[in-house]
């Protein structure tokens, strides 16, 4: 058969239809990994202008812009948004992208339950933003600790929006990384053994064992804290034999081990993109393999440096705190290799490069401000003041934002097929680096002048207003140079130069498809023989036989895990409208939940549970054999 | 890669195992939900004087449900027993006697929560709180694992191998096994524990 002919066959079978049906039925992994990108952009747009709002407030002393309830719910939504619906499903939408591609497969393992993490993912955010519609959003932080948060002190519908949408959030990051990990284990390319794999699957496999064993903590403190609210449970409430500090533990067991879910994938993607623009092999590639993974072990055992003011035993504090100092060290092994990648080779800037430097520097700034802060009496000192506001913001935006920025540059011409601007980028790049720092420096002095967080306003004689001003003229500026990006991105999409199969000469399969990459990927499954694929002698899609081609239907290869052998080929699903339907459901259930109609949510319940039979119901007489 | 070649790949089998990883990864992350409720146990009693407040919770019914999940459990593996042997009617009963033991032991914890609720209340104190928490939560659990074993019942074959792209009987199985497991742990942090501390 001709190429010509294969590929268009294989379009037929993966494609789905172009009407409205065919996008809401679709289960394509570069679709959903577009759609996360783009929704979880409109996040940060929202959570930016919240921001934007809190800075007005907090400009000058003494405003009367926002009340302190106005104010506590909007910088609770602004931290809620970020961290929550931001900053985790970007990356797992540029992971949904390129993890297919990065590994030859037609789709991730699971196409069905990709989808249906998108769909979560989407309603479970316009579930949380309903509550500001009707003026009730969540207003105690995005940590939101009882007893603040109990019935007594909080009687509107906030919290339990809050503790909802948490709970229908982690159904969305639980199957997406359940997915992830199955992909990553048994659908690599043949070849493509563990000691080749492209860095990025290591983060991304580590932020889903991360999610995994994580996430279940936080549901549960959700839970307890709604039987607490509305069903007179003493989980948290003193009174009743409770320990309000048990939301802490629960929370914070969850809570830094999403640092690392939201700051892993990150660092996996500039491993990728920044030995191919200094033009080498990245610098001690096992080292850094090993350090993202040890990141993730000795991050599920931090989680108490979040308390190490609450009061408790020396000995468990020194633990906790030598741990917390011991976890830098598996940063500092990738920033040197970062560095050393970047000393040895022959660097070409692009504005790709320019956003992983600056990642770089802001990272130092933030990790130190951590180290420091895991020295207990110094965390007595700073901890609920701005210093801690500064290093949050250094270390969420140096190590999200910026590496978020560097891997659009450096992965839209793949996804577009049209390269971006590079004027612009230059533009938006110092307009970013310059307001972040002008806006976000000055807080660790706020903090040290014991400014503390969360305050509506401030009284002028603690003369605050001057580096207040300097604080927003930054995040003013911070805010145009993200436009920039953002308009370069929709004027580039259309009318940007053409990108080609691999504009920047990498090294990893992605950049061997065509740009946008064909609905099947490759028309020959690849087979890997190194760790830089296309910087090898080895052609990955010679197949004289049409063998790996696999045109009967919706297949792939199935390999194993650590040598990636082939061992079977795996059928995958059809397009279905089942992930949306369940999602649906779930949105009745949740809003039923909120409202207490009890027989509602039992009704419901038999509704989902039909949704998922539904989905798993085998068509065996589809099957071609 | 050289042997990629000389590999017949029309003549690989169908890939039954994403499926069986997935239910893995979802079992754990079932365990570290059990794992987070016995951490707050166990944090809620070392603040209070006396834990339980009251008597410690009876035996005998919590070790006639322990009895009955572990028997099923035994009648699940029988069923794959007969399975393995192409028996399919044999296992097909053997399944609906497995969901039978799931129906009774639910059955029996109705009867357990009506005679613990006269002297303990979910709304009484954090160990009412807790206790209830993690034992309906288990019980959820079950309802979760009985529908799995009925949409396999449902299912025109138990083991269509060839044909599907996941084993559907082996990954309930699976969770079955599972939340028996958890109910041994019930049993030994909730119902014994508390007696060893009594003496």
């Amino acid at each position: 058969m001709t190429s010509a002919a294969t590929a268009a066959r294989l379009t037929r079978i993966w494609e789905a239809p172009h009407t409205l049906w065919g996008s809401l039925t679709t289960v394509d992994h570069k679709t959903v990994g577009k759609r996360y990108l783009v929704t979880a952009m409109i996040f940060l747009l929202l959570g930016g202008i919240e921001a934007l709002v809190l800075r007005a407030q907090l400009t000058s002393p003494e405003a009367r812009l926002l009340g302190p309830e106005v104010y506590n719910q909007i910088f609770t939504m602004h931290g809620v948004t970020m961290i929550f619906w931001y900053a985790a499903p970007i990356l797992s939408g540029f992971s949904n992208y390129l993890v297919p591609l990065l590994i030859g497969a037609r789709d991730t393992a699971l196409p069905r339950a990709n989808a249906f993490s998108y769909w979560v993912f989407l309603f479970s955010g316009l579930f949380l933003y309903a509550s500001l519609l009707i003026g009730q959003a969540p207003h105690a932080g995005w940590f939101a600790y009882t007893p603040y948060t109990l019935k007594r002190f909080s009687p509107g519908l906030n919290m339990d929006f809050y503790a909802l949408a948490l709970i229908f959030l982690t159904i969305s990051q639980t199957v997406g990384s359940i997915n992830f990990l199955v992909t990553i284990f048994r659908m690599r390319a043949p070849g493509m053994s563990v000691n080749r794999m492209p860095l990025l699957l290591y983060s991304t496999s580590t932020m889903s064992v991360l999610s995994v064993l994580a996430l279940p903590s936080l549901t549960l403190a959700c839970l307890c804290l709604e039987l607490d609210r509305n069903y007179g449970t003493h989980f948290f409430d003193s009174a009743g034999g409770g320990e309000p500090l048990l939301w802490q533990h629960l929370f914070w067991f969850f809570g830094h081990p999403w640092v690392y879910i939201i700051f892993l994938p990150a660092t996996g993607m500039i491993s990728m993109l920044l030995p191919v623009f200094a033009r080498r092999p990245i610098v001690g590639y096992a080292y850094v393999a090993v350090a993202t993974v040890l990141t993730g072990v000795v991050g599920l055992g931090v989680w108490v440096h979040h308390m190490f003011a609450v009061g408790m035993s020396q000995v468990s504090m020194s633990v906790f705190s030598a741990a917390s100092i011991t976890i830098s060290l598996f940063t500092t092994i990738q920033v040197f290799a970062w560095v050393a990648t970047l000393w040895t080779g022959r660097p070409v800037m692009t504005t790709s490069l320019r956003f992983a430097l600056g990642f770089i520097g802001l990272i130092v700034i933030g990790g130190l401000s951590g180290v420091v802060t895991a020295l207990i009496p110094f965390d007595w000192q700073l901890t609920d003041t701005y210093f801690i506001v500064a290093h949050i913001h250094y270390v969420l935006i140096g190590a999200n934002l910026f590496p978020v920025m560097a891997a659009f540059y450096y992965w839209m011409p793949k996804m577009t097929g049209r390269m971006m601007n590079e004027a612009m980028g230059r533009w938006s790049f110092w307009l970013m680096f310059i307001g972040f720092n002008v806006g976000f420096f000055p807080m660790h002095f706020l903090g040290l002048a014991g400014m503390p967080r969360r305050i509506y306003t401030y009284p002028s004689a603690m003369q605050w207003g001057d580096m207040n001003l300097a604080v927003t003229v930054g995040a003013v500026l911070l805010a145009i140079g993200l436009l920039v990006s953002i308009v370069n991105f929709i004027v580039s999409r259309k009318s940007g130069e053409p990108a080609g199969s691999n504009p920047w000469n990498a090294d990893t399969l992605e950049w061997d498809v065509s740009s946008p990459p064909p609905v099947y990927g490759s028309v020959h499954i690849p087979t890997v023989a190194s760790r830089h694929p296309l910087w090898d002698e080895h052609d990955e899609e010679h197949d004289p036989n049409d063998e790996r081609v696999l045109e009967r239907g919706r297949l792939t290869l199935a390999t194993t895990a650590l040598d990636a052998v082939p061992v079977a080929v795996a059928r995958m699903a059809e397009d279905t409208v089942m992930p949306l339907a369940l999602t649906l459901a779930l949105t009745a259930f949740f809003t039923a939940v909120l409202l207490k109609a009890l027989w509602l949510v039992a009704g419901l319940a038999g509704v989902i549970a039909l949704c998922v039979a539904g989905w798993l119901w085998p068509k065996i007489e589809k099957v071609a054999s | 890669m050289s042997d990629a070649a000389s590999l017949r790949l029309d003549q690989l089998p169908w890939d039954v195992r994403r499926g069986s990883q997935a239910i893995g990864w979802f079992i754990l992350t079932e365990a570290m939900l059990f794992v987070a409720m016995f951490f707050s146990y166990f944090y809620l009693a070392r603040n209070a004087a006396t834990w339980p407040p009251d008597a410690p919770p009876k035996l005998p019914l919590a070790l006639l449900m322990l009895v009955i999940l572990l028997s099923s459990s035994a009648t699940l593996e029988k069923a794959k027993w007969h399975l393995r042997r192409h028996a399919e009617t044999a296992a097909r009963w053997w399944v609906a006697g497995t969901i039978l033991l799931g129906i009774v032991f639910l059955g029996v914890q109705v009867l357990e929560y009506r005679d613990h609720l006269r002297s303990l209340r979910p709304t009484s104190d954090a160990y009412g709180s807790i206790f209830y928490t993690i034992t309906t939560i288990h019980g959820l659990h079950v309802v979760l694992g009985l529908l799995m074993l009925l949409f396999v019942l449902a299912l025109p074959r138990l083991e269509p191998r060839t044909r599907l792209p996941y084993h559907p009987f082996h990954n309930a199985s699976l969770y079955w096994h599972f939340v028996d497991a958890v109910w041994v742990l019930i049993v030994f942090c909730l119902y014994l524990l508390p007696r060893l501390r009594l003496g």
